[in-house]
């Protein structure tokens, strides 16, 4: 007979928010029950959630999971919330051998190694803006002065954007963020702009290249092959919009799961440069759960269809059903990982699914991993006695929840 | 059953018995060894499992096709001749594979 020291976890899938504690308990309990859930989707029907981590490798490994049908519109993308029409022209949707040719030729030009070399502008950049902070004195928010001014510049940096037009291209740019919280015409009418500055700036590049990502795409050659300004200026965007919302929150989120985990901080400030790579695996995998909110349990990637029936760990999927992965479920999926529901910035063993997968894995996260670990690494090694001097404001009107302010004082 | 003998920068070593057709990245994912990320899942697009390949066990294996050739030169580690990327090596029944884990993959 087995002791039960707690009631057992309910394990229906979604559930509302309840405590992060709680949601980890369901969490695991789920994934020690079954590898999906098939549930009824706000817009498009029905598919299959994957909870377990090793079920949602399995699935983003194999090529039977496509997304064309989505791409061609021939299915609504079963989804929380309408698919914005633009996102379906983007890298993300595209299966190979098309994808293969579009990752490989981005993937060259933003690859770990060139990365490695955009590390020392980036610790440069953001100890400029830790100078400006003390400069302007504390309090701070931390946000502004830094979470979103480091992504923005490493992004045009990347791109290629000339330093002359980076408050253009920074404006522009940051109409997309959820913390602006702009009407859609705007975003809109700012994208529009963006679009033409990028393509002019991509005639530049393809007559005159640098050492830039643009220029790369500009000039690329697959064999006989060259990318389009139509596939060029997508994969621009999708780096923009993907690329640096995203690494802003995350540094957000970082920073203030660790000031709700002084133990973690104390853990992390004895050796920063040593600590810092797993502190940010760590931040991807699980600091959403760590800034007070209460997690609910839904929420998934881009979804895919089964071209064939296929087994994935004993549960079939039919040809034709959609699937996703809720990260929420994988990356706290005791079967993966021990104390899923710790924070602990040593974690050596960190199978998360924040960045994805696969063939579809996040082009970015070179970047973002460098990104975030720099924003970690100067901000505390710079100002060991930060701490949080405020309450911090979240947008929760926003999908992503972002966090729009955080006061800091050192 | 191979076995695959991973040697990280620090002269730490862990021994893998592994799966006969399955690569020395994916042996070194599902076993937690450190230091090879494999994101791209084995489609020859992120550069994360790079490793260096012991010397005398080369010639085991068919030379890099231009897409790892082309990927190699992407990983944050610098290449060196023997160096491959793990998602391209796959075990075989009664030979053992010794790679070293380079410093960095990202
Ligand atoms: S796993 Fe991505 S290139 Fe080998």
């Amino acid at each position: 007979m087995t002791t039960i020291d707690q009631p057992l976890a309910d394990t229906a899938y979604p559930f509302l928010p309840v405590e992060p504690s709680e949601a980890a308990r369901r969490y695991a309990a789920i994934c020690a029950d079954r590898p999906m859930t098939k549930m009824t989707m706000p817009i498009g029907g029905d598919a299959w959630i994957i909870h377990r981590n090793s079920t949602a490798r399995a699935m983003l490994g194999d090529p039977r999971f496509v997304r064309e049908p989505f791409r061609t519109g021939e299915r609504t993308v079963p989804y929380f919330m309408e698919f914005p029409e633009f996102l379906k022209s983007t890298i993300q949707f595209e299966d190979p051998p098309h994808h293969t040719k579009l990752r490989r030729l981005v993937q060259k030009s933003i690859s770990p190694k060139r990365v490695r070399g955009m590390r020392d502008s980036a610790v440069k950049f953001a100890n400029e803006l830790i100078d400006e902070m003390v400069a302007k004195g504390s309090p701070s928010n931390l946000v502004e002065d830094y979470s979103i001014a480091l992504p923005i510049q490493m992004l045009a940096n990347l791109l290629g954007v000339p330093p002359e037009d980076r408050p253009k291209f920074e404006s522009w740019s940051a109409s997309t963020l959820s913390v602006a919280n702009m009407a859609p015409e705007q975003i809109a009418a700012n994208m529009g702009e963006l679009v033409q500055y990028m393509t002019a700036l991509i005639e530049e590049r393809r007559r005159e290249p640098r050492e830039d990502l643009l220029s790369d795409l500009a000039n690329a050659r697959d064999k006989d092959d060259t990318l389009t300004d139509a596939e060029i200026i997508p994969i621009a965007l999708i780096l923009i919009i993907g690329g640096f919302d995203n690494t802003a929150n995350f540094i957000g989120q970082g920073v203030l799961s660790l000031f709700n985990n002084q133990d973690q901080l104390a853990v992390l400030l004895e050796d920063v440069d040593t600590v810092a790579p797993t502190a940010v695996e760590e931040i991807l995998r699980h600091a959403a759960w760590e800034i007070g909110n209460p997690v609910a349990g839904m929420g998934a990637l881009v979804p895919f269809v089964a071209t064939e029936d296929v087994d994935l760990e004993g549960q079939l999927v039919a040809k034709g059903e959609a699937i996703m992965i809720d990260p929420n479920g994988a990356n706290h999926d005791a079967i993966a990982m021990a104390e899923p529901a710790t924070f602990d910035v040593r974690r050596a063993d960190n199978p998360h699914l924040t960045l994805s997968f696969g063939l579809h894995h996040c082009l970015g996260a070179p970047l973002a991993r460098m990104e975030l670990q720099v924003a970690i690494t100067e901000l505390f090694r710079r100002l060991p006695g930060l701490r949080q001097d405020g309450p911090v404001v979240i947008n929760y009107d926003n999908l992503t929840q972002p966090i729009t302010s955080l006061p800091v004082a050192w | 059953m191979s076995k695959v003998f991973y040697l990280q920068p620090d002269g730490v070593e862990k021994v893998i018995e592994g799966t006969d057709g399955e690569s020395v990245m994916t042996t070194a994912v599902k076993n937690g060894v450190r230091g090879i990320v494999g994101q791209c899942g084995g489609a020859l697009s992120c550069a994360t499992c790079h490793v260096f390949l012991a010397e005398d066990e080369l010639d085991n294996f068919s030379a890099p096709s231009e897409d790892e050739d082309d990927m190699l030169d992407c990983a944050a580690t610098d290449r060196e001749p023997n160096s491959r990327l793990s998602c391209q090596l796959l075990l075989r029944e009664g030979s053992d594979i010794h790679v070293t884990i380079p410093s960095s993959q990202l």
